[in-house]
């Protein structure tokens, strides 16, 4: 399904960022923003909540009951071994084990979470604006919720280098 | 931004009376029990003197890493290092009371002990003592050098002195990494002359810094409340509130992996120390010094949302005094008197020498501008944001 989107193009990340909020006051919806690199103030403003950290704290600790079963069962139940006279049931030694896959478990399934979320796989093919997005200039993608001529205005009072209109699939 | 802090009456008042409490505990504690005492004397001076060097450590590693967040309250842990030339002379002081707390100088231990007298040519009185001068006319030395230029700055606006203070600090850091590890040793692991553990001295120099991030949280915001620091924003204290964080896991990491290679290996001479703390009647502090270092920091400062909240900071840093105190405590009392008493000795003394820390960490602080003046980074760090 492809929509009429219009795009500002800046080539200054505080200017997106006063257009940014300036179009987010006025109710525009944004869709996306593309850029050759990372800024925390905009991240912080298009996304301020993720809740991959919640994921993985619930993950973890999933991880380390489900280890410590696995290591009890290994090590007391099923085949019970006897290393230099000490107990068969043993939190020390456990210890590195749950801390290593914990941190493995963890890992992973969070990279898979945040994959499955974004709808992302290796070999993925990027949605691009255009195809000169994310080289050296800021491309911010909005919706069409509002009369056109507005959005075009307000996008060229915070300082837009550039207004382009386009129908992309997102 | 040009304030000076001057200590008001009523806290050098409590500062005295708290100096007055630990004297009446020393002479206390000397006609009761003098082992006890020494004991307790050399706690508390590893105490204050462990956020001393770790606060200096912490300003070292800000000019190394050219970290501006930092700046504005960099004279904190420059006036927490004040108590060196105090700590020195306490210790010196030790030498009194050296037979009641090691071992291995009671005189004629060497006839009757092979292992301290194999190990005597380093564990010997004199050379203890040397040791004990030469670490602290280093150190003094290069917390001086690096207040001379931090002040200087101050009144000449010249790159210079940055510079400087970052060439010192470059050697402050090897020679704290390097002597204070060496000095944990001396003062804490000979204490139990029979046993070792090659992580002891790098353990005890690292976490200095994690108990000194700590009081420069307390003393930033005793500060904060006072109306110093209006600047003082939410990314510091998310900062503030990561370097305990990251600390809290460096501490529980170096704990268990001296203790899980003790148990696991076995060995006589070394499972004799965890023995009595970890199955005898030191079992309480035993469970308490992790738990209380490791496990709750960790788990409440996870979260940053709730760890960069002022409350949190300072609930977490109040709870490291704790949690210093009973790690060395656990260290240093087992194997020096032999027995658990906790009584008017132990809290007056500590009462005392923290009175005594205060008065010299506020006079230092209130002799030179709270905020560096002409600093390069300053103004990154009054804007500093995440």
């Amino acid at each position: 399904m492809s929509y009429k989107h219009i795009i500002g193009v800046f080539d200054d990340e505080t200017l997106l960022l006063k257009a940014f909020r300036k179009l987010k006051e006025n109710g525009v919806n944004i869709k996306d923003i593309y850029g050759p690199f990372a800024d925390h103030d905009l991240m912080k403003a298009f996304a301020p909540e993720s809740r991959l950290p919640y994921m993985a704290f619930i993950y973890g600790v999933m991880t380390i009951i489900g280890a410590f079963g696995f290591l009890y069962y290994t090590a007391v139940i099923d085949y019970p071994l006897n290393y230099g006279g000490k107990p068969y049931f043993n939190f020390p030694p456990f210890v590195v084990i749950l801390f290593l896959l914990t941190i493995l478990v963890t890992g992973g399934l969070s990279v898979f979470t945040f994959l499955g979320r974004t709808q992302l796989f290796p070999g993925k093919e990027a949605k691009m604006p255009d195809p000169k997005a994310m080289d050296d200039r800021f491309y911010l993608v909005l919706d069409q919720n509002f009369n056109p001529e507005d959005i075009k205005g307000w996008l060229k009072e915070s300082g837009a280098e550039d207004i382009l209109e386009k129908e992309i699939d997102f | 931004m040009e304030a000076t802090y001057k200590p008001s009456r009523s806290v050098k008042i409590a500062a005295a009376l708290m100096l007055l409490v630990g004297v009446v505990a020393v002479i206390t504690g000397f006609t009761t029990d003098p082992s006890r005492t020494w004991a307790n004397l050399l706690l508390n001076n590893l105490f204050f003197l462990t956020i001393s060097i770790g606060a200096l450590m912490f300003y070292s590693l800000q000019y190394i890493t050219n970290s501006s967040w930092s700046a504005m309250f960099q004279r904190i842990p420059l006036a927490l290092g004040a108590f060196l030339p105090v700590a020195a002379i306490l210790m010196l002081l030790l030498y009194f009371g050296l037979p009641d707390i090691y071992k291995w100088a009671q005189p004629g231990i060497t006839e009757t002990d092979k292992l301290i007298a194999h190990k005597s040519p380093f564990l010997n009185v004199p050379f203890y003592m040397i040791r004990i001068v030469v670490y602290f006319v280093l150190w003094i030395s290069l917390a001086y050098a690096l207040r001379k230029f931090s002040l200087k700055e101050d009144q000449q606006a010249d790159l210079k002195y940055f510079n400087k203070s970052s060439y010192f600090s470059r050697i402050f850091i090897f020679v704290s990494v390097i002597f204070f590890s060496l000095a944990a040793i001396d003062w804490i692991m000979t204490i139990d002359a029979h046993w070792y553990s090659t992580l002891f001295g790098f353990r005890v120099m690292v976490t200095s810094m994690y108990y000194a991030v700590a009081l420069i949280v307390l003393l930033l915001f005793f500060l904060n409340g006072k109306g110093y620091f209006p600047q003082l924003n939410q990314a510091h204290r998310h900062d503030l509130a990561r370097y305990l964080f990251r600390f809290s896991i460096v501490f529980g990491y170096l704990w268990f992996m001296q203790f899980l290679i003790i148990w696991y290996a076995n060995i006589p001479e070394l499972t004799a120390y965890y023995y009595p703390r970890f199955v005898g009647e030191w079992q309480f502090f035993f469970y308490a010094e992790p738990l209380i270092n490791f496990a709750i920091p960790f788990l409440v400062l996870m979260s940053d949302k709730v760890g960069r909240k002022k409350e949190v900071l300072i609930s977490i840093s109040l709870l490291l005094v704790v949690g210093l105190w009973i790690s060395l405590f656990l260290q240093i009392m087992p194997g020096s008197y032999g027995a658990i008493r906790f009584g008017f000795v132990e809290v007056g003394l500590w009462i005392g020498y923290a009175g005594l820390f205060i008065i010299a960490v506020l006079e230092t602080l209130s002799r030179s501008a709270l905020v560096p003046k002409n600093h390069p980074l300053l103004e990154e760090s009054v804007h500093h944001h995440l």
